[in-house]
């Protein structure tokens, strides 16, 4: 019988001509308790069946739709899902979370993770419920963007399903594609172009069971008091005007990306800022299912509608690329919903395409920083992988660096290929060392070392021995509640994170776990995705950050220079590794290996074994 | 060049205060002493390390941390001692530092970075400040390849400055020389920053001084409720400034000053021109 809070099984469904088939793949207790769920077992699942090499948008890659204990349960904030793959950005582990419904039907059909693989003849849509998984050709939502995907196949199979849907730009194989549900993205990665790569428009669950936790009454009382801390100040910032109070706020603090990382602090960034916005056009705010926090923003947009806006898509489709009128960044933002498209890395790569059109690299003289139309026409480009400018863009900056030449990779906004989200690392230094290290790349989810810069309690100009230990910190924390999965807007509400954390495990599984044991699993789960990244061909030359980074200083308000150098980076990431227990290489070594319960797999193809 | 990223502070607190009758050190600055004030201003000005140089024995108030102590190992030698120990005590760390008295309580970065760029020139060994009337050798930049020097001459019983002066390379600059920094010239017009308190009254009348103004900011849920926007306020510390406008610098809480580090720390100095920002501590998107 598995512990409360799990079925013990992953549903594999290969896809082909012929339809679907699908069989469980046990997860027994000690994978489950080692892995927790969501990016931990998925990263699990993913060194068991992707093969080591694979492309990943070839018909045998995986990609698993990763759920975790919490789901279905009343604590707040836990509706929420992993899906993971092998990157077609990076080619190397990737990552993402999404939310609300989806997220509990998807458990409740009886597993505790869904995996795909294979490829369908045609356009077609995954059906998964109790009874396994059947597929359904859709020839008819090609083309669609996923929200318009989610209303067809409600209207087609009823209101029971809940649906995670690619957009255009999934079907077409842009590398950096999202899936959603309910408007929110499994953003970073290209993970819609991997789902549309076996021509599965959409993947439908509906619920077929319950889930049993070990101690009802616990959960109930735990959830309870959750539920009370959330309203706290910890998450006032939040519930209050939602993740894009940083803009203004990181303007102030000169951390604020802006023309493609050239500057840090942009002069139209009061126009977009959240506390402008919020009471111009601020029309609603909105939750995840089983969320008390409600940090989600809708603001009105021109002309009408409504938009949804966050720090993240702001920060890449505005000051990123110059553009300060609220109402281009709006349409852009829903230019990249409707299309599929992650907002950081389509803003990361017009925004280096700005600037190679700037210095004469790329032949589009109409692509100019702070044009908010060209933009708008370059996210159409990408989208409909247009060929020339749109094709090469549909790459993401380092490919398209690559192809461009002219010294152009120096100012990709990159880290393994995925582009940086907006956190300067030049004045967030802590978080330069996370974004360098990190196995999706350049990322704000799995390190959120800039916690340490903006604490107040490090020396954020000047990397070094604290920053190592703080980035590690946060990766740790990340991996654990990825895993569990919690809303990371909840971490602040936390003052003895792991033990606290155990503490809701414990009447959810029956498990007796402790602070320590999660202490443990986060750095089982951070090795394990190391580990599929160096048997995908990673090396220590793949966590450093751009050039432009390394060898151009930044001149702040105060008079000061932001200044990091090779050397700097270099001597945290050394840090990194020593502290982590890899060798100068950043290699684990095989003892490590072997207690990460991948069962011989790695011995198979590990670069050890060949 | 010496950037002001390699560029160090020195602050020589060993003096005997014997004009004012008690340390100069210790003296209350707004809720904090002169000492503290003065390094802390230097940190937030220089990368490189923030020395004291105190005499045999002497007690200091609480300094902002990372700020480093060194005694001299002889008392009563002056300045130039101190100069010997602090520079000596820099090493290879940095090339060069910025070295004042304790006693300078209007002491601004804009002049602080302003002597350091006299470094631009690799052949300077001092960049001296002639303003107000007076030679400034405790408002000073100084070559930390000095100290070899230093020590030989008060080896030779030459304990003063001058004597320094007349064996290396020194520019100086007069008042239209500082003025001529814009920067300067804007924030520090009367050159305030060369003002020092001897005696008591010197002390008595920089206090009574107004605090310096200050631009304030509130963002994100800080500044709900009608709270938006920069406004103006007098406040000689960064818990002098957050009392002013209502915030509580508790954990969820940072600040910035000019955009430069975040802190919570109440006794960071502020100086006229500054802009402070609140901001919450849980940051993330």
């Amino acid at each position: 019988m598995p512990a409360g809070g799990y079925f013990g099984r992953a549903l594999v469904v290969d896809v082909a001509d012929s339809g679907a088939t699908s069989a469980p793949l046990p997860l027994d207790d000690a994978v489950l308790r080692a892995y927790l769920g969501g990016v931990g077992l998925g990263t699990w699942l993913l060194h068991r069946l992707g093969r080591a090499g694979a492309d990943p948008l070839g018909a045998d890659a995986p990609l698993a739709f990763v759920f975790s204990p919490l789901v279905g349960t009343p604590l707040t904030t836990s509706a929420k899902f992993a899906v993971v793959a092998k990157s077609p950005l990076t080619g190397l582990l990737t990552d993402a979370l999404a939310s609300s419904r989806f997220a509990i039907a998807g458990k409740l059909t009886g597993n505790d993770a869904i995996v795909v693989r294979g490829r369908a003849a045609e356009l077609s849509v995954l059906l998964v419920d109790g009874d396994g998984a059947r597929l359904e050709p859709a020839p008819e939502l090609t083309g669609l963007p996923a929200a318009r995907t989610e209303d067809a196949v409600r209207e087609r199979f009823g209101r029971g399903w809940q649906t995670a849907a690619i957009g255009p730009a999934g079907e077409r194989g842009v590398r950096y594609a999202t899936i959603s549900h309910d408007g929110r993205h499994a953003g970073r990665g290209g993970l819609g172009a991997v789902l549309g790569a076996k021509n599965i428009k959409a993947v439908l669950v509906r619920s077929a069971t319950r889930v049993d936790v070990a101690d009802q009454a616990a959960v109930l009382a735990a959830a309870k008091d959750l539920r009370a801390r959330s309203f706290g100040p910890a998450t006032a910032k939040y519930r209050e005007l939602g993740t894009l109070a940083n803009l203004l706020a990181f303007n102030a603090v000169s951390t604020l990306p802006t023309r493609n990382f050239t500057e840090v602090t942009f002069e139209g960034a009061p126009r977009l800022a959240a506390e402008e916005l919020h009471e111009l056009r601020g029309v609603a705010r909105n939750s995840c299912a089983s969320c008390s926090i409600g940090c989600e923003h809708i603001y009105s947009r021109k002309g009408g509608g409504s938009q949804r806006m966050e720090y993240e898509n702001v920060f890449a489709l505005g000051p990123l690329c110059g553009v300060s009128d609220p109402d281009d960044v709006f349409a852009a933002s829903a230019r990249c919903d409707e299309l599929g498209l992650d907002t950081i890395s389509a803003g990361g790569t017009v925004a280096w395409a700005m600037e190679c059109a700037e210095r004469g690299l790329i032949d589009a003289p109409w692509l100019r920083f702070g044009d908010g139309p060209a933009l708008l026409r370059a996210l159409d480009m990408i989208g409909s992988r247009e060929p020339g400018l749109g094709e090469l863009l549909a790459q993401g900056s380092r490919r398209a660096a690559e192809v461009v030449g002219g010294g152009s990779i120096d100012f990709a906004p990159q880290v393994k290929g995925m582009e940086l989200p907006g956190y300067e690392p030049r004045t967030l230094q802590a978080m330069a060392l996370g974004l360098a290290v990190n196995a999706r790349g350049a990322d704000h989810n799995r390190s959120g070392a800039y916690e340490a810069d903006l604490s107040g309690e490090h020396d954020r100009l000047n990397g070094g021995a604290a920053q190592v230990v703080a980035a590690i910190g946060t990766e740790d924390r990340a991996a654990v509640m990825d895993s569990m999965i919690l809303c990371k807007f909840l971490r602040g509400v936390f003052d003895d994170p792991f033990t606290e954390w155990a503490a809701l495990l414990r009447p959810v599984t029956g498990w007796d776990v402790d602070a320590d044991e999660l202490r443990a699993t986060a750095r089982r789960i951070v090795l394990a995705k190391r580990v599929f990244n160096q048997r995908e061909g990673a090396t220590a030359a793949d966590d450093t950050l751009p050039r432009r980074m390394l060898e151009t200083p930044l001149r702040l308000g105060s008079g000061r220079v932001a200044a990091l150098t090779a050397d700097r980076l270099g001597a945290m990431v050394a840090g990194y590794y020593a502290q982590r227990g890899l060798d100068e290489r950043g290699r684990a070594s095989r003892e490590a290996e072997g207690a990460l319960l991948l069962e011989g797999h790695t011995t198979e193809n590990s670069p050890h074994g060949t | 060049m010496v950037a002001l990223a390699e560029a160090a502070g020195i602050v020589l607190a060993g003096g005997r205060s014997s004009r004012m009758g008690r340390p100069k050190a210790a003296l209350e600055w707004h809720g904090s002493t002169l000492l503290r004030r003065t390094t802390a201003l230097l940190s937030r000005t220089v990368d490189g390390p923030v020395l004291v140089v105190a005499a045999p024995g002497q007690d200091l108030p609480e300094l902002p941390p990372g700020v480093e102590v060194v005694a001299d190992p002889v008392e009563g030698q002056g300045p130039m001692r101190g100069l010997a120990t602090g520079l000596a005590a820099l090493g290879e760390r940095a090339p060069a530092a910025f070295v004042c008295s304790t006693d300078l309580p209007f002491l601004h970065p804009a002049l602080v970075r302003r002597v350091l760029r006299g470094f631009a020139d690799p052949g300077v060994d001092v960049v001296l400040p002639v303003a107000r009337g007076y030679r400034q050798p405790l408002a000073a930049g100084y070559r930390t390849s000095l100290a070899a020097l230093v020590e030989k001459l008060l080896g030779e019983g030459d304990l003063r400055p001058g004597m320094l002066f007349r064996h290396c390379e020194v520019v100086q600059l007069d008042d239209a020389a500082l003025l001529a920094d814009p920067d300067l010239a804007r924030l520090d017009p009367d050159l305030d920053s060369l003002v020092n308190v001897n005696e008591p009254d010197d002390y008595a009348a920089a206090l009574a001084r107004p605090e310096p103004d200050v631009v304030v900011e509130r963002f994100g849920a800080l500044a709900s409720g009608g709270q938006r926007g920069p406004r103006t306020v007098r406040a000689a510390s960064l818990g002098a400034v957050a009392a002013a406008v209502g915030i509580a610098l508790d954990r969820h809480v940072v600040a910035a000053v000019n955009g430069d580090q975040m802190t919570r720390d109440p006794s960071l100095p502020l100086v006229p021109g500054d802009a402070v920002a609140f901001l919450s501590a849980d940051a993330g998107g």
